[in-house]
């Protein structure tokens, strides 16, 4: 069967449709406000430091309620989307329409990173505004010092939602790449999980192979190695917490190699929802 | 649809099921066509092929000339699903939009479009509520509605009165005999070979994946069936006389029996569907 053409005015239109019905889905609003009752909390909570600089904690405790919250968004969102359309049958008025099963898919995880982005653009925000107001009044009230810490750069505070996004992008890829081939919303939620678990600890993998004496078995985690990809330089939070920042060039292979496990993922998704029965 | 054959893997190295099997045939433009079968007779997935989301193992299906699947196929056909269910965060003046978009409709006209279409089908005072809050009669208007926004040529019905009540199912009745009166051809699944005999010119009667049936269904239900006269009113000494001279001429007669209407004719005999005031009693 002849497919038409990919048009990237179909996919933008299904990417709006599904950003749309996102953002107006109760439980995905819900977990956004916890996310932010979390970073707005943290304030509260500078008392409880554990002997680091307040603005250190506001930093870390604020960026990593950005990610643990975004990773969930990142699973859900994907899984359910898909799997609601397919079990109310609305997904075949859409591709009954001209539309490709590969303008779908691509307009599907179009809708998710958006979703992302704004979720990660408000965190973000938030983060940074606290992290300024709190500096701002601290600074005023002459606070300064071992108790306040060194100044964490805004800049810094961005480029870290930033650099989340991507992740969670990759995140939202693989869950959307298991839910082409799964048969449960439910089930493809797990796989996101156990994924994402496995990509935070490839860390781990990289020693295990360092120790690897036979190449068989050098070659076999190697492999299992490269089809995940490594979180661990995508957890910057702590170095913005610390005051660094990301240099351009950093940031940029940051992004190349998101965007290259995003590509695999998503072709992943697109080659095992073309040839699914629907 | 020439030598349709479809056929589906039953889990990993199960066995398989021939869903179709050999289906030929010829649908006219403008005609009305309705396919009956059991439930798994295939239906759907007839309708799936014709379509183009699904392809067939063997054969092949033109759509007005053009591979079902292409794009130039796709774009004369409207489709409603089996009891649609939308989503139910959007309202429905922004479904059908959505839909008419991805129909290729753009620009200005867009807007009258939609509100056109949700206007036929009688959902304008609910255009701007979420789908969420719509009744299972209203979303499967609503799925006509994003079924018809482009003007398709060829419009395929998956059951379209399924769980609906008799207003409802009138309505939908309407729009398949306005689509009909405007040269539009249409094709629907149906449980109710009642609502077939009402609508449709021909009849398809699937069974296991076989073409089992295809037949005008005028002729169908005229055949060798004897023909009634309706009177009204029909006094016993005018009975006896017709007797006697159908019996000078040569024909049978069989009996009186008493016509009745159905309980939805007679009610929409009286009422439409639209409102109005004030309780009427016979």
């Amino acid at each position: 069967m002849k497919r038409p053409p990919f048009s990237p005015r179909r996919a933008g239109l299904i990417a709006g449709y599904t950003f749309r019905e996102a953002v107006r889905q109760r439980l995905l609003v819900t977990l956004c406000l916890v996310a932010a009752v979390t970073v707005g909390g943290t304030l509260f909570l500078r008392e409880l430091n554990f002997g680091s600089s307040e603005l250190k904690f506001i930093t870390d405790l604020g960026l990593g309620a950005l990610t643990f919250f975004g990773a969930i968004l990142a699973i859900i969102a994907p899984a359910q989307l898909f799997f609601s359309d397919l079990e109310h049958q609305t997904m075949l008025t859409v591709l009954a329409k001209p539309v490709s099963r590969t303008e779908f898919i691509v307009g599907k995880f179009g809708g998710v990173l958006l979703l992302l982005a704004v979720y990660c653009g408000a965190m973000t925000a938030l983060v940074a505004g606290l992290l300024a107001g709190y500096q701002t009044g601290a600074i005023a009230a002459r606070m300064d010092g071992p108790g306040l810490g060194s100044t964490v750069f805004l800049s810094g505070v961005a480029v870290c939602g930033l650099v989340t996004w991507l992740k969670l992008g990759m995140v939202a890829a693989l869950t959307l790449g298991v839910a082409s081939y799964a048969r449960s919303g439910g089930f493809a939620m797990m796989a996101g999980v156990v994924a994402l678990l496995a990509c935070e600890l490839q860390y781990l993998a990289r020693d295990f192979y360092g120790q690897m004496t036979t190449p068989w078995a050098r070659a076999g985690v190697w492999m299992l190695g490269l089809a995940l990809p490594d979180f661990e330089a995508f957890n910057v939070s702590g170095r913005v917490a610390a005051g660094e920042s990301l240099s351009p060039g950093q940031l940029g292979g940051l992004a190349t190699y998101a965007l290259a496990y995003m590509a695999v993922f998503a072709g992943l998704a697109v080659y095992g929802f073309r040839h699914r029965e629907l | 649809m020439d030598g349709i054959t479809r056929v589906f893997a039953t889990g990993w190295r199960g066995p398989t099921v021939r869903a179709l099997n050999g289906i030929t045939l010829r649908i006219e433009e403008g005609e009305v066509v309705g396919l009956v079968g059991a439930n798994g007779s295939g239906k759907s997935t007839l309708l799936k092929i014709i379509l183009g989301v699904l392809a067939p193992t063997e054969g092949e299906c033109r759509v007005f000339g053009v591979p079902s699947g292409r794009r130039e196929a796709r774009e004369s056909v409207g489709f409603l699903p089996e009891s649609p269910d939308f989503s139910p965060q959007l309202t429905g003046f922004e479904l059908v939009c959505f839909h008419a978009q991805l129909g290729g409709m753009a620009g200005a006209g867009i807007r009258g479009r939609v509100d056109e279409v949700i206007s036929g089908v009688g959902l304008t005072e609910a255009r701007n509520r979420r789908v969420g809050t719509y009744s299972k009669g209203m979303r499967q208007r609503l799925g006509l509605a994003q079924a018809l926004v482009t003007d398709p040529r060829l419009v395929i019905l998956d059951e379209p009165a399924s769980g609906l009540d008799f207003v409802a199912a009138e309505e939908t009745a309407r729009t398949i005999r306005a689509l009909k009166a405007r040269g539009r051809t249409v094709v629907f699944a149906s449980h109710r070979p009642e609502q077939v005999e009402e609508l449709c010119d021909r009849v398809l009667v699937l069974d296991q994946g076989r073409l089992v049936l295809e037949a005008a269904v005028a002729e169908l239900v005229c055949a060798r069936a004897p023909t009634a006269l309706l009177v009204d009113p029909l006094p016993a000494e005018t009975l006896g006389d017709l007797r006697a001279w159908l019996r000078v001429r040569g024909v049978e007669f069989l009996g009186v029996e008493r016509s009745r209407r159905g309980l939805a004719q007679a009610i929409w005999s009286r009422w439409d569907g639209r409102g109005g005031e004030g309780v009427e009693r016979p």
